[in-house]
């Protein structure tokens, strides 16, 4: 909280807000969860940015999706990003959501997590450092500034895109799919 | 009459800026005491701002009703609890009616999150019922001692007549002041009483399907009852206070000792805290009631 900040403060409220107090759902997909527990206890001390756990995805506006997501795991995934009340916004953790990482050939890991679901922020390495984390949301803070933070928006405006990936990944579905590939775009790719 | 009305809108207000930088105290002072550096006093007021700027989500009718419900009753106690002076509904009656509203607290949450139908939700208010059924006898024992030792069923006569320094937890009946400082924790929901919004066991409890506005109401509700329940701790056993700087002073104390008992303890389980509501704090109200009679 910067006392410059009041007359900002007074002009969007909402905005304000959403950057100040940002409520991660607190779901491990991954190794990278590893990380997020030094985070928020008494060595880097997450919440004097307003940035704590909550157990349910009805209260959280920040999803951190860290460490490698399998199949299983990204039905769970998405299935919370979409009970996550808007303006939400998500960030990727460590190298295997960007690009498979260490599990690139692996049969059973997706390789680029914004086929699947639209990421705001990236944190690269593998592990990145608690210092990481906080560079990342001081980064989100400014995407938040500039209303350059749409992936809710995106979301919602591509579903058919995104919608379509997760079908075709999950193969067998119990329903019919929503979006169906056909055959000519199946043979292109 | 300008006077009155403004005292009906300012009390309710003044009760939610107490209990919101009570809400931020609390998160400041035990993040001290883990030695963290902590949020600012005013996060809670800021995450109340965002919450209302957020999408919620209802789940029917009774989801929204009951929320509003808690919150009117929470309201309505705060209009006949004296303090400092203030007091919008100065009735010769005010502890019964505050007695019976007091239970639309809890109610008004068990209407509204049985509606969310959330296997969790049913959890945390089968919990939350139980609980105060746990500290809702020694909590009657007490008002039915103070009733009797001042001869009134008036809160503001039993504010009148602690002054000078006369309060009640100095007079004969320290013992029920004793019995309501151990059942203090349990209904404010804290540390060896959390468990309603256990968020490792049963995901926040009651909380588990509010979002947006609707936890936003949630968490004003929530400030309002750490007003009330403290508040009456002072009116009743500290002597309420000559004008609003002390009251507020004296509440302050009473919650920074909840704190460090918050920070300190671990949760019980349900029947634990059963055993212990329905045993110590039982007894020291029992004796109070004993001692009331005896005395006058």
């Amino acid at each position: 909280m910067d006392r410059k900040n009041i007359l900002k403060w007074l002009k969007e409220p909402g905005k304000m807000g959403h950057k100040y107090s940002l409520w991660a759902v607190y779901f491990c997909t991954g190794c990278g969860i590893i990380e997020v527990p030094p985070t928020i206890t008494s060595q880097w001390d997450a919440e004097r940015f307003g940035v704590i756990p909550v157990a349910t995805p009805r209260q959280a506006n920040l999803f951190m999706i860290t460490g490698y997501v399998s199949v299983k795991t990204l039905k769970a995934i998405i299935r919370t990003y979409e009970q996550m009340p808007e303006p939400k916004y998500t960030v990727a953790f460590g190298s295997c959501p960007i690009n498979g990482g260490m599990y690139w050939d692996s049969y059973n890991t997706i390789k680029h997590i914004d086929k699947y679901i639209p990421i705001d922020g990236w944190i690269a390495g593998c592990m990145p450092r608690p210092e990481a984390i906080f560079i990342g949301v001081t980064k989100l803070w400014m995407m938040i500034d500039k209303g350059a933070a749409t992936g809710y928006i995106r979301y919602r405006k591509n579903y058919k895109f995104y919608r379509r990936n997760q079908e075709k990944l999950f193969g067998k579905l119990p329903w019919p799919p929503l979006y169906p590939v056909d055959e000519k775009e199946n043979k292109n790719g | 009459m300008v006077i009155k009305i403004i005292e009906f809108i300012f009390s309710p207000f003044l009760a939610f800026i107490i209990g919101v930088l009570f809400l931020g105290l609390f998160r400041k002072i035990v993040a001290r005491i883990h030695q963290r550096y902590g949020p600012p006093i005013i996060q809670p007021l800021l995450d109340v701002i965002k919450l209302f700027h957020q999408k919620g989500f209802s789940h029917g009718a009774l989801f929204d009703l009951g929320l509003i419900l808690s919150l009117a009753g929470s309201i309505v106690v705060i209009l006949f609890i004296p303090f400092g002076g203030i007091c919008p509904l100065k009735s010769s009656g005010g502890l019964l009616v505050i007695l019976y509203t007091m239970l639309f607290l809890p109610l008004g949450i068990a209407l509204s999150g049985g509606e969310g139908a959330n296997p969790n939700i049913s959890i945390g208010i089968s919990r939350k019922l139980i609980l105060s059924l746990g500290y809702e006898v020694p909590f009657l024992l007490i008002l039915l001692s103070t009733m009797s030792f001042y001869r009134t069923i008036s809160i503001v006569d039993i504010v009148n007549s602690q002054k000078n320094f006369h309060w009640t937890l100095f007079s004969p009946l320290f013992l029920s002041g004793i019995a309501y400082f151990m059942i203090l924790p349990a209904m404010l929901g804290m540390r060896p009483f959390d468990i309603v919004s256990a968020p490792q066991e049963i995901s926040s409890g009651p909380a588990v399907e509010y979002g947006g506005k609707y936890l936003g109401l949630f968490h004003i509700q929530h400030s309002f009852s750490i007003f009330i329940m403290i508040a009456l701790f002072v009116d009743l056993f500290l002597g309420g206070g000559e004008n609003i700087f002390y009251f507020f002073l004296k509440m302050l104390t009473i919650f920074f000792i909840m704190v460090l008992i918050h920070s300190v303890f671990p949760r019980l389980r349900l029947e634990q805290a059963l055993r212990y509501l329905w045993k110590w704090p039982t007894i020291f109200a029992f004796l109070g009631v004993i001692i009331s009679k005896v005395v006058r």
